[in-house]
């Protein structure tokens, strides 16, 4: 008997009790229940409950209290203090312009390296393990090391001690805005904490990719680049989408490595502020706005959504 | 799921903070700082701290993580010598600022606890601190009236000043003795000082790994004369002198006379004992670890004034508040009064035996014998004479921001002092505004 | 890739292809010589502006001063991060593979919707959020305690998305045979089901006990007494002071850091198998 009809006779019938129905397979509504109920439950409580409050607190003047008084209603009130904020819009630019940046250059990156490991035949595991590694490290650790060991504004540092030896004079990379070197610190620190994520995502895809249609390609006198053009490209796109569209909502929720290696005691520069890292300094820390607060991040949502949505459109693929 | 996985789920987001956290808080001047030493710290169990004396209700108060040993030791021996009640001291590490804060909107808050410059005024506003006005009685007119004001809002006080912080201009006399130059009593004479004492691997100045964003602003207005808010809560820098002012910090990082990589910021004195620059805007705090690093090699100055302006000296203080909607607030207003108001001999300890500070009492500085002879002593002076708060009551953490972002435009990319200044101003007079009503 | 090289152009790709891969390699791997350099060193060595390549002595001075230290208690904020790491993990795969199983697999009219609300949680910056948060856990009476820590870390989306990724693609044919043999769904999954399923829940439990590992502003606010301290937050201690004992700080980092390498380093198969099992990879 199939499953579907063995269904059909159980739901289609007077509804057995419940000990009937919880054995074989039964009611499948209830066993949904069972096996998605708890987390479903959990999610609810730890993380729509606060969420829907933020919402809520969105809509009302809420200064160093999650529960305002009714009177302090403000309806839109925030949100069009945030969307005039030149501070918060810029940040949305800034980090506009930093995913359009971003995203390429780590998906180029991690497609070369997973090119490259997954040809090798020679400790391909090695090499794998150097580049996903990062992955464990804590983005506290990796700003640590790059603030204050790599890109130290001391000639101690390691950036400062290559250039000492070409005789180069010391940068405060983290001091100086002209040129903006902290963009290389915080990028660099970002490629390698995720490239190796990515490039694993590349390699799985690779894998999938029939070796004899390169052989076939060979004969034909396709190789290196051209069998790269038309074959490898064509054949990952399902993984370029995915890693695509990881990438771009990552790119939107930046926040570790920018709080970590920029900010200082005076708070947070002007320069390189994620959304997430205002909106941090709004509700948190001094600030204490959760109106405004909750404002912002309903409004970055959004754009985060729209931009998934668009990319979903362009790209159409079977979930 | 780790937040370095691209697909961060909200959870992650939480695992956030660090470096930033305890720098980030406590507006721009940090606690007492300067002590390195975890070496042979003395025993005592961390965190929680028992007092072992009194009877009566428990309670609980809240101190940031101070960079100086013995801190914690000599508060947890305060508590135990309190009879009235028994007070448990708990030492937060990292962002002490937001902890506190998030606290106090819940069952779990302290009764006590102490907050940079006092409490915020939304703080106030929400009613989450009660006023402390009836603790000072006669002693008021001994604090000192910087910080008191600092603390006032509306004709009340809100919290109770623990101990006075100073920061101010320290020079090495051999670098200047060497280079001919006088110890600067002008902004003049101090940008001609800063360029003749920058040589080879000297810069003549340090301000702050930042140039001088992040610290300078506040004084630099004072130098002329101005301010962030004046003394009746309006805009105090809205006067093209403030724009000359900021110019003059902005020319300095320009000229490059300004130490940019320092070990540690403005708040340690490495770039002063080191000789990386010949002189540093840093904390009275250090004055006990620049005199083992360097001797008497060292002069103390105010922040000099420009024409027309004052020296001035730039102070804050740790505030104990009382939370409004403790348990036992009547209790942790007598035990604030009795350690901050009364005991004038703990209070001499607490400033000078870890670090250098000042007591917050006038009469009780005098009386302290550290702080009678040497620089401390020029130190306390010049307090007495040019000191500034920091920033004022109704300075909202939003008008700190669009300060901070100016400055650091001004100073870092070289933008127009006075245009930049009027963004501040819009944000300024918005929250101004907002507050009055 | 199973491409043989032939030919001398190819040869020479070779040789580029391992000179760019030791190149990257010796670029991937500096930072963790940085962070073992510094921890063993002196101030003094690290500041010099001389680069010294290694310590003049090797000594465990530094991990010595940082266990002994009385004001962090180092060894059980350590042993907390175990605790609380273990405990969450097991959690989160019991609960998300379940579900991730049940929305996969168990035929549910609203199976799409309920998917839908879990991965909106994705998009959702949760750094504002942080104060409802704490407000709704104070509220059950659970600050300082171990459920405070571990129970808000239970329900991560991605988990149960991984997983409903992982079902849809597991062999139907091992379910059907158990539905023949008389087993539910309950008996199936438990069965059959999860027998067959445990690299791919290393890889998700891998990824999930780093992440519990390295939660930092949670537990700083949550375990407000310092026996409940976890790595992260007695490493902040030594951020966050005034001045920077560099030596004490890298040793401190490494201690945090160590585990969770060398868990990576011995599970990383299990992760980079999963990853391929999910499909996300494409079919």
């Amino acid at each position: 008997m199939s499953r579907a009809a063995a269904a059909g006779q159980l739901t289609s019938a007077a509804r057995p009790p419940l000990g009937r129905r919880l054995r074989g397979r039964g009611d499948a509504t209830l066993w949904f229940w069972v096996f998605v109920g708890p987390f479903f439950l959990g999610l609810l409580i730890f993380i729509y409950v606060p969420i829907l409050w933020s919402i809520y607190l969105s809509f009302f003047e809420a200064r160093n209290t999650v529960s305002p008084a009714p009177d302090q209603f403000v309806g839109l009130g925030n949100y069009r203090d945030m969307l005039g904020d030149p501070a918060f819009v810029d940040s949305l630019r800034t980090f506009a312009v930093f995913a359009a940046f971003i995203v390429p250059v780590t998906f180029a990156l991690s497609l070369a390296t997973a090119v490259l490991v997954a040809r090798t035949a020679v400790a391909q595991a090695f090499f794998r393990s150097v580049f996903f590694l990062p992955t464990a490290c804590s983005y506290v650790v990796a700003a640590l090391i790059w603030k204050m060991s790599i890109f130290s504004g001391v000639p101690s540092g390691a950036a400062n001690s290559v250039l000492a030896l070409f005789g180069a004079e010391t940068i405060p990379w983290l001091s100086v805005t002209n040129p903006p070197w902290y963009w290389l610190v915080i990028i660099s620190a970002r490629l390698w904490l995720q490239v190796g994520f990515y490039m694993i995502l590349f390699i799985a895809g690779l894998q999938r990719i029939n070796p004899t249609l390169y052989e076939a390609a060979a004969i034909d006198g396709a190789v290196g680049w051209a069998a790269f053009r038309s074959i490898t490209l064509p054949l990952l796109r399902p993984t370029s989408v995915a890693v695509l569209l990881l990438l771009l909502i990552n790119a939107f929720q930046a926040f570790d490595e920018f709080f970590n290696i920029l900010s200082t005691f005076a708070g947070y520069p002007p320069y390189a502020r994620p959304p997430l890292v205002y909106l941090f300094y709004t509700a948190l820390g001094q600030g204490q706005d959760f109106g405004h607060g909750g404002a912002g991040a309903v409004i970055l949502t959004g754009v985060i959504a729209l931009v998934a949505l668009a990319f979903g459109r362009l790209f159409r693929t079977a979930d | 799921m780790s937040s370095t996985s691209p697909l961060s789920t909200a959870l992650t987001r939480r695992r956030l903070l660090t470096l930033s956290g305890g720098l980030a808080a406590a507006g721009a001047l940090a606690a007492c700082g300067g002590n390195t030493g975890r070496e042979g710290a003395t025993a005592t169990s961390a965190g929680t701290g028992t007092g072992t004396g009194g009877s009566g209700p428990t309670l609980n108060s809240w101190y940031h993580q101070y960079g100086e040993k013995g801190t914690q030791q000599a508060l947890e021996k305060f508590a135990a010598d309190y009879k009235d009640a028994q007070v448990k001291v708990n030492w937060k590490p990292g962002d002490y600022d937001n902890t506190v804060v998030a606290t106090l909107q819940t069952d779990g808050a302290p009764d006590i606890f102490e907050y940079g410059n006092g409490p915020t005024i939304d703080m106030i506003k929400s009613g989450q601190v009660t006023d402390v006005t009836d603790l000072f009685g006669d002693t008021k007119a001994d604090f000192n009236k910087a910080l008191i004001d600092r603390v006032t809002y509306q004709g009340k006080i809100w919290a109770i000043p623990q101990v006075l912080d100073a920061q101010l201009l320290i020079y090495r006399k051999s670098l200047l003795e060497k280079a001919g130059v006088q110890p600067p009593k002008s902004m003049d004479e101090l940008v001609a000082a800063a360029t003749k004492l920058t040589s080879g691997k000297v810069k003549g100045l340090f301000l702050g790994n930042d140039g001088g964003a992040g610290l300078m602003g506040g004084p630099m207005l004072r130098s002329a004369g101005l301010d962030l808010l004046t003394a009746d809560g309006k805009i105090g820098f809205d006067d093209p002198k403030a724009a000359a002012a900021l110019g003059a910090l902005q020319k300095m990082y320009a000229d490059k006379v300004l130490l940019l990589g320092a070990p540690n910021d403005w708040f340690a004195p490495d770039a002063l004992t080191q000789g990386l620059a010949a002189m540093q805007f840093t904390g009275l705090w250090n004055l006990p670890d620049i005199s083992k690093a360097i001797g008497d090699d060292f002069g103390v100055l105010p922040w000099p004034a420009m024409s027309g302006g004052k020296d001035n000296v730039t102070i804050g203080a740790y505030g104990a508040c009382v939370t409004a909607k403790g348990k036992n607030v009547e209790a942790a207003k007598k035990f604030v009064k009795w350690l901050w108001i009364d005991q004038t001999d703990k209070q001499i300890e607490w400033a000078t035996a870890y670090g250098f500070h000042v007591p917050a009492r006038n009469s009780v500085a005098d009386k302290a014998d550290k702080l009678k002879s040497g620089q401390a002593a020029e130190a306390v002076k010049l307090i007495k004479e040019d000191g500034f708060a920091q920033s004022h009551m109704l300075w909202s953490p939003k008008c700190q921001t669009a300060f901070n972002d100016a400055m650091s435009r001004i100073v870092k990319d070289g933008a127009a002092p006075a245009a930049e200044l009027a963004k501040v101003k819009t944000v300024v007079e918005a929250e101004l505004k907002r507050l009055a009503s | 890739m199973a491409v043989v090289s032939r030919g001398p152009r190819r040869v020479v790709g070779g040789v580029a292809r391992y000179a760019a891969l030791a190149l990257a390699t010796v670029l991937f791997l500096i930072p963790f010589y940085l962070l073992v350099r510094n921890a063993f060193m002196t101030t003094a060595e690290i500041v010099s502006p001389e680069w010294n390549w290694a310590p003049a002595r090797w000594s465990l001075t530094n991990l010595q001063e940082l266990f002994a230290d009385p004001a962090v208690p180092m060894a059980r904020s350590v042993l907390n991060s175990v605790i609380v790491s273990v405990l969450q993990t097991a959690g989160v795969l019991v609960v998300s593979a379940m579900a991730g199983y049940g929305l996969a697999r168990i035929p549910f009219r609203w199976s799409r919707l309920v998917f839908g609300f879990v991965t909106a949680t994705l998009l959702i910056p949760a750094s504002v959020t942080f104060v409802p948060s704490f407000v709704l856990v104070s509220t059950l009476g659970w600050v300082s305690s171990l459920q405070g820590l571990i129970v808000p870390g239970l329900f991560q989306a991605l988990a149960t998305f991984l997983f409903r990724q992982f079902y849809l693609n597991f062999p139907k044919e091992i379910e059907e045979a158990a539905f023949l043999d008389g087993l539910g769904y309950w008996g199936t999954f438990w069965r059959v089901v999860v027998p067959n399923s445990l690299g791919f829940g290393a890889a998700i439990g891998t990824i999930t006990f780093i992440g519990a590992w390295n939660a930092f502003l949670w537990p700083l606010v949550i375990a407000q007494d310092s026996s409940a301290w976890t790595v992260q937050i007695a490493l902040s201690t030594f951020l966050t002071a005034q001045t920077i004992n560099l030596p004490e700080l890298f040793a401190a980092a490494l201690v945090a850091i160590l585990p969770m390498l060398l868990m990576f380093l011995f599970l990383q198969r299990w992760i980079v198998e999963g990853v391929e099992r999910t499909g996300i990879a494409g079919d």
